[in-house]
């Protein structure tokens, strides 16, 4: 444990000058100081940048809005937040309470009644920036043992120690923590002392277990202590990342976490880590992988893979921005690849309208980056989706009639293969990876950098109508037609649900004119507005940016598995129509969708990419929740598709390849996975098994 | 018609929005700039999409220079007044005289009774406002003798040291709708604050509110003056006039205006979580209001002479 030191004050000045100084953590005491301790601490930190922040507070009335106030404050902070509770005999309850509130990702609201406080139900969180300390302050056995028990650390001032006395309560912490299943370690000892103590013995309590010493006095003082002191008390060993008996206890099998390459130790997450709430679930799906890899650079990528070909009988998912539909960015007790942090978005060449994006990169942020140069690349329809996940699969929203799917922009990619090399993707280098990343691509490797060649893309007409449907069958054949006659500036959607008892049955349908003159807008979307009773209506010109500008703030709270299944085809025939509308009189699929390819995505040759099936007109998607009754309602539409998008799809199935890719598509991807992946690595994302058969 | 003839104050109802973390400083610093009177926050300490009110506010006031900031309103069964005073005091040192306290009986008992709370009927959170009101007021009177001694049915504190003392006159505001509740502001509080989007009549009931306040104001033999009418509005800029506060800049100083001369109106604070409408409101609105209101009042004096 690196050593600290701090100071303990009742002015902000103070704290403002500790951290110029240098000082690793400012105290501020309540009973100490005429003002309000946690007031003060928040006010301290708006003030400062860099150096930590503790109040130390007698246990009050009210845990549980101490305990969302910390988290607060650390959101606020950056992450530089502590607690510490003065030994009472409520202490230990608070403690409890407050870090019921701080571990927002526990299951459930928190239910705590003690003999001191009742707290019902309290809702958890907000999920802190980092996990607060909370530290315990006192003399006696039963702040020793709480300390032991529970806390991050325990509190001290060497005047009050008798000779011997920090010796004797390390030993009852130390015993406390072992009958709690803790290591005695995990509780950093702090002691408070004046600034005029000996060096000699200050390495001398240092020895005895000391972590931290926090100073007080005037200005001169602290400045004598940390130029003079300070600098012979830390020692140069690294502050290495450490886990908690508490966290190794979640630890999964089989994942061998101890032998992280060391590049990517740091910013691992294990199920105990306080991050782990921000990487687990996806969009729309709850998951508990065993370790989240992060990783920033090309070279962590190669480390990454390395360690995951060391557990070939572990689940293994790649995650961009972790919106996938189909699921594979997060597992059950596997390993995640995170690259969200390779999300740089930079132009390369402004002449060809080169830029260069990173698989982390969110479709929102590169709609806003490109908007300055009245650019803009196909996407999907949502601004949280990755880069990496769409740009790897397909790529079908507003501007596919238009512009194409994403991959029709990529010219080139870095990726890191299945052995670990570095290779460069594109028409002239490895051109049948090039051809295989451009919808297979989550079985080949991992894209570092995406190079796409963008539009010219002014401001667009979007338009948002709600229209009845109480015939479902009529309105997608009228819908139907109405894009098919549409010229190709016109992309959208159309999503209905199921037919609720006493309600209109309503549908949105969406559409995006990719043209700036109000009246081609306006004559565009008219027909689209006929294809039923008009109830809503919403048209405006907005930049493409401003569209993707949907997204919810906040990390994924998905939870459960949801159903999606996934068709193309070419035309909305009234038998279609028919069967979508005894799909959704069933009630097994609560969001129906369709989007609109066709136009430029046709211009393509099925066999110029992986992504084949470039003669449909229409993408449709079923959500549901119970997997049997999903399957058996689609089952009833299957015969109408030719095709499938596998970023809609959660039938794991090897059926579900053929669907996807043509024969003579599927045939060569299983070649070139024999090439590239013989070993099977790429293993959870619609696996083509390069021994032949279908997995 | 009611003009009170306070000045003017014109603020932002501000969302503690928690995701984003820094979304509602950067507002009140927009505020700040913009030369506001007040940016307030919403506090719901259940609510953990939320930050924590008192934390924000702190924060906040570090980071402005010139506004002032209040809860809108604190919610008082979950932050005990001796506690309370004692963080209002010291924040209003820390920021030089810059806090005020807009503070609630509490109306959503299920989810304070949630977090360790006491379940209060309106009557009794009425009482425990109150007694409250005073706790606070004890332990903000650093030059009266003794300890802070309270013996109340809600709270009760054994001898408490006062202080600190305030910076400057904190105001206490509450937020009142019923007849009881806008009697014990007439009787023991600085002002009243309302939200104009609860009140079933619109801004007609106002009369009904200071009739209200009035009465317990000349009841405790106090001067109805000497209690602020604020108000929480929302609103919308419009190129065209399309309803109450739905318009543009010059529509709603005139029916701003009116709130004032009609009603009594001197704080309107409005609901708003973007920049551009909270600078709008300071550059465009708050001028026009006042300049409408000072010459309404003028002539008023005109004609009473």
């Amino acid at each position: 444990m690196k050593l600290r030191v701090g100071v303990v004050t009742d002015r902000g000045e103070q704290a403002e000058l500790a951290e110029a100084l240098g000082y690793d953590l400012v105290v501020v005491r309540d009973a100490a100081g005429p003002l309000d301790a946690w007031t003060l601490l928040s006010w301290i930190a708006a003030r400062t940048e860099r150096i930590h922040l503790a109040a130390d507070v007698a246990p009050p009335s009210r845990p549980a809005v101490l305990g969302r106030s910390a988290a607060s404050l650390d959101l606020l902070s950056g992450g530089r937040v502590e607690l510490a509770l003065a030994g009472s005999p409520a202490a230990g309850e608070a403690l409890d309470v407050i870090r019921g509130i701080l571990d927002a990702d526990e299951p459930g609201p928190l239910t705590y009644l003690g003999d001191h406080y009742r707290v019902p139900q309290a809702q958890r969180g907000p999920l802190p920036a980092h996990r607060v300390p909370v530290h315990v302050s006192g003399y006696g056995p039963d702040e020793l043992r709480l300390a032991g028990r529970a806390a991050d650390g325990w509190i001290a001032s060497l005047d009050e120690l008798e000779p011997g006395g920090l010796a004797a309560a390390n030993k009852v912490i130390d015993e406390a923590a072992r009958l709690a299943g803790r290591e005695p370690e995990e509780i950093r000892r702090l002691l408070v002392i004046d600034p005029d103590v000996p060096l000699r013995e200050l390495l001398t309590l240092r020895d005895q277990g000391v972590g931290a010493f926090l100073v007080h006095g005037d200005a001169a003082a602290l400045e004598r202590f940390a130029a003079e002191i300070a600098p012979a008390l830390r020692s140069d060993e690294p502050d290495r990342k450490t886990r908690s008996s508490r966290v190794r206890a979640k630890r999964r099998e089989g994942i061998d976490y101890d032998n992280v390459p060391p590049s990517l130790a740091e910013a691992a997450v294990e199920p105990g880590d306080l991050d782990y709430a921000r990487v687990r679930n996806t969009y729309l799906r709850g998951g508990a992988p065993g370790l989240v890899l992060r990783a920033r650079t090309t070279e962590q990528v190669v480390d990454a893979l390395a360690f995951v070909r060391a557990h070939p009988g572990v689940p293994f998912g790649i995650r961009s921005a972790g919106h996938g539909v189909s699921g594979r960015s997060t597992n059950d007790g596997g390993i995640v690849l995170s690259v969200a942090d390779m999300n740089a978005i930079e132009v390369v060449d402004e002449a060809r309208r080169l830029v260069r994006i990173g698989p982390g990169a969110r479709w929102v942020d590169v709609a806003a980056t490109l908007a300055p140069y009245g650019w803009a690349l196909s996407s999907g329809d949502y601004g949280g989706v990755g880069v990496g996940g769409l740009a790897t699969a397909g790529g079908v929203g507003w501007l596919a009639r238009a512009h194409g799917l994403t991959i029709d922009h990529l010219r080139a990619v870095e990726m890191v293969l299945a052995d670990g090399t570095v290779v460069r993707a594109s028409a002239d280098e490895n051109p049948d990876l090039f051809w295989a990343v451009r919808g297979a691509g989550a079985n080949f490797g991992v894209v570092t950098s995406f190079e796409f060649e963008v539009d010219e893309v002014g401001d667009v007409g979007f338009g948002q109508f709600v229209v009845g449907a109480d015939d479902p069958a009529r309105l997608l054949v009228a819908w139907g037609n109405a894009i098919e006659a549409a010229p190709r500036d016109v992309s959208g959607q159309l999503i209905m649900g199921p037919r609720r008892p006493g309600q209109p049955s309503l549908a949105q349908v969406m559409a995006v004119v990719a043209a700036g003159e109000p009246e081609i807008v306006i004559d565009r979307l008219r027909p689209l507005a006929q294809v039923g009773p008009l109830y809503d209506q919403n048209v405006v010109l907005t930049p493409y940016a401003g569209i993707m500008a949907n997204v919810a703030e906040g990390y994924h709270r998905g939870q459960g598995e949801p159903v999606s299944r996934s068709g193309l085809l070419e035309h909305l025939t009234p038998e279609f129509g028919a069967a979508v509308a005894r799909m959704l009189a069933g009630g097994a699929v609560h969001w129906f969708q369709i989007r609109t390819v066709g136009g430029a995505v046709a211009d393509v040759p099925p066999e110029a990419t992986a992504y084949a099936h470039r003669s449909a007109n229409f993408s449709v998607v079923a959500m549901g929740s119970d997997p049997r009754r999903v399957d058996a309602a689609w089952a009833e539409l299957s015969g109408h598709f030719d095709g499938m998008y596998l970023s809609f799809e959660t039938d794991r199935s090897p059926a579900r390849l053929a669907d996807a890719f043509p024969p003579a598509t599927l045939a060569r991807l299983r070649e070139l996975k024999r090439r590239y992946d013989p070993h099977h690595l790429f293993r959870d994302n619609f696996t083509i098994d390069p021994r032949g058969g279908q997995r | 018609m009611t003009d009170y003839g306070h000045d003017l104050l014109f603020g932002t109802f501000i969302t503690p929005t928690a995701q984003p973390a820094h979304r509602a400083v950067e507002l009140a610093v927009v505020a700040d700039r913009a030369g506001l009177d007040l940016a307030t926050f919403q506090d719901h300490p259940y609510q953990p999409r939320f930050h924590d009110t008192w934390t924000l506010m702190s924060y906040a006031a570090a980071r402005t220079e010139r506004i002032h900031l209040s809860g809108n309103v604190l919610n008082l069964p979950l932050r005990p007044p001796a506690v309370l005073a004692r963080s209002v005091a010291s924040l209003d040192v820390l920021s030089g005289g810059r806090i005020e306290l807009g503070l609630g009986a509490g109306g959503f008992w299920d989810p304070i009774v949630a977090m360790g709370g006491r379940r209060l009927t309106p009557g009794q959170s009425v009482a425990a406002l109150e007694e409250g009101i005073g706790v606070i007021r004890q332990v903000w009177a650093v030059d009266d003798p003794g300890p802070v001694k309270v013996d109340g049915e809600y709270y009760q504190v054994a001898g408490a040291k006062r202080g600190p003392a305030p910076a400057h006159d904190v105001k206490i505001w509450v937020g009142a709708y019923k007849p009881r509740m806008l009697r014990l502001v007439g009787r023991a509080a600085d002002g009243a604050l309302p939200s104009l989007s609860y009140l079933p009549g619109g801004a007609d009931d106002l009369a009904e509110l200071n009739r209200h306040i009035d009465e317990g104001a000349e009841a405790a033999g106090r001067d109805p003056r000497a209690v602020r009418r604020l108000l929480n509005i929302g609103g919308r800029f419009a190129p065209a006039g399309r309803a109450f506060l739905d318009g543009p800049a010059e529509q709603w100083a005139e029916e701003l205006a009116g709130l004032t001369l009609e009603h009594g109106v001197s704080a309107f604070i409005l609901a708003a979580d973007d920049p551009m409408t909270i600078e709008r409101f300071a550059a465009e609105v708050a001028p026009a209001t006042r300049q409408l209101v000072a010459e309404e009042r003028t002539e008023g004096d005109d004609e009473q002479r």
